[in-house]
């Protein structure tokens, strides 16, 4: 697949229409552009006025931004200066997660914290581990062709134009792809480390294909950029700006074309004009302050992610919006997904010590698409992870031990070696957001995410987790130890072809409101058995290509 | 004789599912660790602590400092709140990591991990009814006042038993129990693994940055400042060259080590 003269470019091409790699500061992580950005008033009418400065509405307003919108970015975390606020340390990185409560019900309720919500400059693409695969073609058809879940009102390759881009703006790195859309990376795989290797060889003997990566992460030097140091502590924020996160791809290059983003701001609602149609701006409590303000925009994007985006249109109730903003049909909230996690780790005789390198090495798509043999719709992948010592012993509780058997098993850390699935579980109209009785300090009423597995889903996650103990039993393990887990968020306010069943239509522009876009994973109607990042920053790309058309054009 | 090549110590592989007594591992002589167990007697990851970066040096340095007073939980529970800490991980002696203190300062300053079970009160409150319940099932089982005053044997029994959710009576039967385990069990594992000495008994190699990991494998996964685990070394000739337990040069394997034995 790939021919020697484009392995000769590996590396060397960057992206273009976006500087961001060259406006960090190669000695300093803090992003020069902070100093220098734009302000807006309250009272000014920008041009756009998104919520959320993650994944996808960072790259919603890097785009427009170089179409010379007036932007402002409300984010409810903190600014980061990553060479004070982040460290090398699990407990010590507590600030990166969305620690405000949320209730979690449901017969398999889902964990959320650091292991899917992220607060700050850069959202939750700062602790995720780094894996950027795209979704399958057939991701967007899964009632065409599987007879579940929901078509998706647009195809693959209308996105495969912006994960080309969104690729090279990362860039990821890895071998040429050879599942779902056959494609190659930008940047070359990394070397992989004795751990992941014992993973590869098992699958090997098993007669499963692993490939390197692919990973959100700097091979090579890119721009002001440098080469990953392999320190592990991807999950924990990448201080050597070598991961990818939105703060260092494309919040640099927003902010030198006039883009703010307005740190510490946690938006209330979504104001109206006085007839109930249109977005006027959004109402946020700056923090420290009691008294909320309120930013005008002619137009609002919604980039808040699974939980906080119907949470913000359900607290957007006005009289004649009275179930909630976009709710009228009672689809806000909806259809929320996480993917099933479970995790294996293998016991070896030499000394493996997990935690050098990234924690994502490899991975296998082999049993991303529905097999009917298994018995169930749909399928999952298998990535290696490396927990570190807070992690491994969530690990090992998880398997039942405590007291001396925990310590024994911790002691033994450095010989053991983690490989996990992601299942693609399948959207249900109950797995949903509402609003909780109980508020939060400024008032707002709290999330509460309710979770059920469906009999696919438990058939799916059973079967994987088989797959993976096979891998290690192959690799030759000499004991294992499995954790069942969710991760990841999607869905939530989904896009289709009728306001009866969406939230949004096919250019993410909700039913209800003709200037009031959501620009999140939240719009996924599906899933995939893949990582959500590269697909949430590739549909903002393509929602700002929508918006830059003419009719939107400031 | 140690062989770690062999997974003979492991919980899941042996009849009672219980680990060996501790006396099978080396003699801890470098970096303090619980208990001073630990499978690595050579390392300290403080050795690295001059490639460390400031803000990550800050936030593990200040686990080292005296802890502080106990606030969150009441008088009468903080006895349990140690003893119910100690059993979980079996700190049994000093030198302790201080777990209880870690947790309360954790919940006196509200930080929690961003959820909360919709059949369960706030984690807090989960706290404060686990260690009321924990005292209760002690008296039932015979002891004097609290969990804290029973026998380290009944102590075991009643932590086993909560981790099996099979407390039942009292308060247990408002709280989801093995929810409330996980509750418990979340934070205090968080407390001691982030522990540099915790960090040491299990080899891990600690901050790396801005020096980063080199020795990914395959023909090495050892950092020249790493040490390797009690099998791997000659005991003989390391006292020979170094007295004071400090390793000039890797030696290859010898795959034994008998001060074990010692213990």
């Amino acid at each position: 697949m790939t021919s020697p003269g484009w392995a000769w470019l590996k590396g060397a091409v960057g992206p273009k229409e976006n500087d961001s790699r060259f406006l960090v500061d190669p000695h300093r992580r803090d992003l020069p552009g902070e100093r220098e950005m734009a302000h807006y008033d309250d009272r000014d009418e920008v041009d756009l006025l998104i919520v959320g400065a993650g994944a996808g509405g960072s790259v919603l307003a890097q785009r427009l931004a170089r179409r010379g919108w007036r932007i402002v970015v409300l984010e409810a975390g903190p600014f980061w200066h990553p060479d004070e606020d982040w460290v090398s340390d699990e407990a010590g990185s507590h600030k990166l997660y969305w620690t405000e409560k949320r209730l979690i019900g449901g017969s398999d309720p889902v964990e959320m914290g650091k292991n899917n919500s992220g607060r700050g400059v850069g959202g939750s693409m700062v602790h995720y581990a780094g894996y950027c695969p795209r979704f399958h073609p057939s991701d967007f058809k899964t009632f065409t062709l599987d007879g579940v879940g929901k078509d998706w009102p647009i195809d693959y390759r209308e996105l495969r134009p912006h994960y080309e881009r969104v690729e090279a703006e990362l860039p990821v790195a890895g071998q040429s792809w050879p599942w779902g859309d056959p494609h190659r990376y930008p940047h070359s795989p990394h070397p992989i480390s004795k751990a992941a290797m014992v993973i590869w060889r098992g699958a090997l003997a098993c007669g499963i294909t692993m490939r390197v990566g692919p990973v959100g992460i700097v091979n090579g030097v890119f721009g002001n950029r440098p080469h990953c140091i392999y320190r592990g502590y991807c999950l924990q924020g990448c201080k050597v700006h070598a991961k990818a996160s939105p703060f260092v791809t494309h919040l640099p290059d927003a902010l030198a074309h006039g883009a703010e983003v307005r740190a510490r701001c946690m938006a209330a609602r979504v104001e109206l004009d006085p007839a109930g149609r249109r977005a006027v701006g959004v109402c946020y409590f700056k923090e420290g302050e009691t008294k909320p303000r309120t930013q005008r925009a002619k137009l609002v994007a919604l980039a808040c992610y699974s939980i906080e985006t119907p949470r913000l249109l359900l607290n957007s109730a006005t009289s004649g919006h009275s179930k909630g903003l976009c709710n009228n049909e009672d689809q806000v909230g909806r259809y929320v997904m996480v993917q099933g996690a479970s995790q294996t780790a293998g016991r070896f005789p030499e000394e493996l010590r997990t935690y050098k390198g990234p924690p994502p090495e490899v991975s296998s798509e082999d049993f991303y698409e529905t097999d009917e043999r298994r018995g169930f719709a749909r399928g999952f992948s298998i990535q290696t992870v490396s927990p570190l010592p807070i992690g491994w012993a969530e690990h090992v509780l998880a398997d039942g031990h405590w007291g001396g058997a925990l310590r024994e098993y911790m002691r033994d850390y450095n010989h053991w070696t983690t490989v996990g699935v992601l299942n693609e579980l399948l959207p249900h109209p109950d797995n949903r957001v509402t609003l909780a009785d109980e508020t939060d300090q400024r008032g707002l009423p709290i999330a509460r995410y309710d979770h059920s597995l469906g009999e696919n889903d438990k058939a799916n996650i059973e079967y994987s987790t088989g797959v993976i103990k096979q891998i290690l039993d192959a690799a030759g393990a000499q004991d294992t130890l499995t954790i069942r887990r969710f991760a990841h968020l999607i869905g939530g306010a989904r896009m289709g072809t009728s306001p009866a069943d969406s939230v949004v239509d096919a250019n993410q522009r909700t039913w209800a409101i003709p200037n009031l876009y959501i620009a999140d994973g939240s719009v996924c109607p599906t899933q995939g058995a893949a990582n959500p990042a590269l697909t949430i920053m590739a549909l903002s790309s393509r929602l700002a290509e929508h918006l830059a058309s003419n009719r939107w054009e400031p | 004789m140690i062989d770690l090549a062999r997974p003979d110590h492991l919980p899941n592989l042996r009849p009672d599912r219980q680990p060996p007594h501790p006396g099978w591992l080396p003699r801890q002589r470098r970096g303090t660790t619980p208990q001073m167990i630990g499978r690595y007697p050579d390392f300290d990851v403080f050795d690295a602590e001059n490639t460390w970066d400031r803000a990550t040096r800050a936030v593990v340095r200040a686990r080292l400092e005296p802890p502080k007073a106990l606030r969150f939980f009441s008088q009468e529970r903080q006895s349990t709140l140690r003893a119910f800490c100690d059993v979980c991980l079996a700190q049994d002696s000093e030198p302790r990591v201080p777990v209880a203190e870690m947790v309360d300062d954790k919940l006196a300053k509200g930080e929690l991990d961003g959820y909360q079970y919709a059949d369960m009160p706030d984690d807090r409150e989960t706290w404060l009814q686990v260690l009321e319940g924990l005292d209760d099932e002690a008296r039932r089982r015979g002891a004097k006042n609290s969990f804290a005053a029973c026998d380290a044997e009944t102590r075991k029994e009643i932590v086993g038993d909560f981790a099996r959710g099979r407390l039942s009576g009292g308060v247990w039967d408002d709280l989801n129990v093995p929810r409330a385990w996980a509750v418990c069990m979340r934070m205090v594992l968080s407390a001691f693994y982030s522990h540099p000495w915790a960090w040491n008994e299990i080899g891990f190699g600690g901050p790396a940055y801005p020096r980063g990991y080199m020795r990914m494998g395959p023909t090495s996964t050892q950092e020249p400042f790493e040490r390797p685990g009690a099998s791997d070394e000659d005991p003989v000739e390391e006292t020979a060259l170094s007295p004071d337990g400090l390793r000039t040069s890797p030696s290859p394997a010898a795959g034994t080590d008998s001060s074990g034995a010692s213990r």
